[in-house]
């Protein structure tokens, strides 16, 4: 129990229609353990980010539990402490260049000195942008921009990375790429990862694969 | 630095965009309003000083008055330049008269001035423009230039002076009047003292009116630092209850009451060109936050609360007042700088320089911008520029990161 570093109990998510009730999520389960990764696939409309905005306490469950190590504070202060979240549509600030985006994780949590320099620009190298660093969003590609969103997520060194579709809006060789390098620099730097995705390749490299199907793990 | 801070300067100053259209806007819009603030009322506040200026040059800066006439006035003169705070004081006596000159008549004030202690109190030998103060005796007379205009009166010309005092002869006795040589034209600069005054001597003033030794008042001028009213004050405290005196504040309180009341509806119609601009702001704020919805949703997933949010775009309503307010200022300074070379250039294009001179009393723009008046503008508009960044920010502040990321 000490290793759970995740768990979500009974989640109910259910949204209006119209006059509609539409039950996304009935009831979920998952216990993720520090260190493995996840992949949860499913159809569209399965209700998969759902999921993942529940995880990551950016939504509150109409019923069920979440605790992150434990604790029911899933709050915005802890949040930025403890998870990474890498988005389907990379959302970097326009106004900033790579560096910064990568900054900004540590910004909002506290000082930002030569030592947060110095690791942001370490993530950059890692994911391949050490030429890339003071280039705009604008300047980069598709996939530059979620290696600059991957390197975001990891800044401050989270326990867990939520990733909800981060090959979306690639192409299928550099998407490819960017899971690899995911998983990778999860597996070096020990960080659990839980990854949100329809390509059952992707879903196949982590190492617990789960299905939604009807709003329940099936 | 915080980040809303430094996310607030980087959206407001973007790094490689030269010209960043929203902040531009908004800046220019705000420094347009705050640079018309500061031209319209430096000129008008220059308006009130140099009247000012006129008023305390020609007549001192405390007047004492009687109920009826003071006499023995070297006595009162005596006592109340020993008072602390009086550096000097001239009796005068003043009224209505009629000067008729190759039967032109016209009706001016009369000012009688003791030259002996004259130039303790008022400065007026630098208006005199033709002639010489120095030359006005006791059958001599100097005329403001709107009264030698209307006359036809030149230097050296004689005129005939009438008195009401000469309306009370008995029936039957010939009115003859005191023939005075023009020895000087002066000009104040100001059109209502200028069209119309007569200044003689002290003692030719008395025999017109018949005052024998008394006169109408007295003028004081006020020590450098010392304020006229605590002066005045101390004055009235030595001076018998139906002799009293008053500030030029206290003498031309209406007057000044109205000029102050026009330069407050002034500063009034124009903080809304500054109202529009913090409008213009805050739309485009909204748009902004309309248009950063996702990034504001990732903010919220990052970790930021929605206090940090709130300021990270009120903070760029702050930042577009603060820049804004700054070229404001520089704007208004400039052009109160350059003010006469615009007017001069306006005037010249129009042909319409005698007809400013004539009807707005100088011929000069005057300029004086008080720290009060600078201080009110430079915090209203900051006042009403970080108020046109809460309505956004709290728009931005009210939305859910979840439902923020879905927006797309």
């Amino acid at each position: 129990m000490s290793n759970t570093i995740l768990h979500a109990s009974g989640i109910v998510k259910t949204f209006l229609s119209g006059d509609r009730r539409i039950e996304v999520l009935r009831g979920v389960n998952l216990e993720v353990v520090a260190g493995e990764s996840i992949s949860i696939r499913g159809e569209s409309g399965s209700g998969k980010s759902t999921l993942l905005h529940l995880l990551a306490g950016l939504d509150a469950p109409d019923a069920g539990a979440l605790t992150w190590e434990g604790s029911p504070d899933t709050g915005a202060k802890r949040r930025a402490a403890f998870l990474g979240i890498v988005f389907q549509s990379f959302y970097l600030i326009p106004e900033l260049d790579a560096l910064q985006n990568v900054l900004m994780a540590r910004r909002i949590v506290g000082h930002v000195g030569s030592a947060e320099r110095a690791r942001a620009k370490e993530l950059l190298t890692r994911v391949g942008l050490a030429e890339r660093m003071d280039h705009l969003p604008t300047q980069l590609s598709g996939g530059e921009r979620q290696r600059v969103a991957v390197a975001r997520a990891l800044m401050n060194s989270p326990r867990l990375i939520l990733a909800d579709e981060p090959t979306g809006n690639l192409d299928e060789h550099t998407g490819s790429a960017v899971i690899e390098l995911l998983l990778s620099l999860c597996r070096e730097t020990g960080t659990t990862l839980v990854l949100v995705t329809h390509n059952a390749d992707h879903a196949a490299k982590c190492g617990r694969q789960l299905v939604l199907r009807e709003g329940r793990f099936a | 630095m915080p980040w809303y801070l430094y996310l607030a300067i980087k959206q407001l100053f973007p790094t490689g965009r030269r010209f960043p259209f929203f902040t531009a806007i908004s800046v220019v819009s705000v420094s347009l309003g705050v640079a018309l603030l500061i031209v319209v009322l430096g000129v008008m506040g220059g308006f009130g000083y140099q009247i000012r200026a006129m008023i305390t040059d020609t007549e001192g800066e405390i007047q004492i008055k009687s109920r009826g006439l003071i006499s023995d006035y070297p006595g009162v003169v005596k006592k109340v330049a020993a008072v602390p705070g009086v550096a000097g004081a001239t009796p005068y006596a003043a009224g209505m008269l009629m000067v008729q000159y190759q039967n032109k008549p016209a009706f001016p004030q009369m000012r009688g001035l003791d030259l002996g202690s004259l130039d303790r109190v008022v400065s007026l030998g630098k208006f005199v423009r033709i002639g010489s103060l120095e030359a006005l005796d006791d059958d001599s007379v100097i005329l403001s230039g709107g009264l030698a205009d209307a006359l036809g009166v030149r230097l050296g010309a004689m005129v005939d002076i009438y008195t009401p005092l000469m309306l009370a002869k008995k029936d039957g006795e010939i009115i003859l009047p005191r023939t005075a040589r023009v020895v000087g034209i002066l000009e104040i600069g100001h059109q209502q003292l200028d069209s119309s005054t007569l200044y003689c001597t002290l003692r030719m003033a008395q025999d017109l009116y018949g005052l024998g030794r008394d006169v109408h008042g007295i003028n004081l001028r006020v020590a450098p630092g010392a304020r006229e009213d605590e002066v005045a004050a101390r004055v009235n405290a030595i001076l018998p209850d139906d002799v009293r005196a008053f500030s030029w504040r206290d003498s031309f309180a209406d007057f000044l009451w109205v000029l102050q009341l026009e330069k407050n509806m002034m500063m009034f119609v124009l903080l809304f060109v500054v109202l529009v601009a913090a409008f213009l702001t805050m739309s485009l704020l909204l748009v902004l936050v309309l248009k950063k919805t996702r990034e504001i949703g990732l903010l919220g997933a990052l970790g930021a609360s929605r206090r940090q949010i709130a300021l990270c775009f009120c903070l760029q309503g702050v930042g577009v007042g603060v820049v804004g307010t700054g070229l404001g200022l520089a704007l208004g300074f400039t052009v109160l700088h350059f003010r006469n070379d615009l007017v001069r250039a306006i005037t010249h294009l129009t042909g319409g320089q005698e007809l400013l001179a004539r009807f707005y009393q100088f011929s000069e723009l005057p300029e004086h911008l008080e720290n009060r008046d600078l201080a009110l503008i430079v915090v209203s508009a900051l006042v009403l520029s970080t108020l046109a960044g809460i309505i956004p920010a709290v728009m931005a502040a009210r939305l859910k990161p979840v439902e923020a990321l879905r927006s797309e």
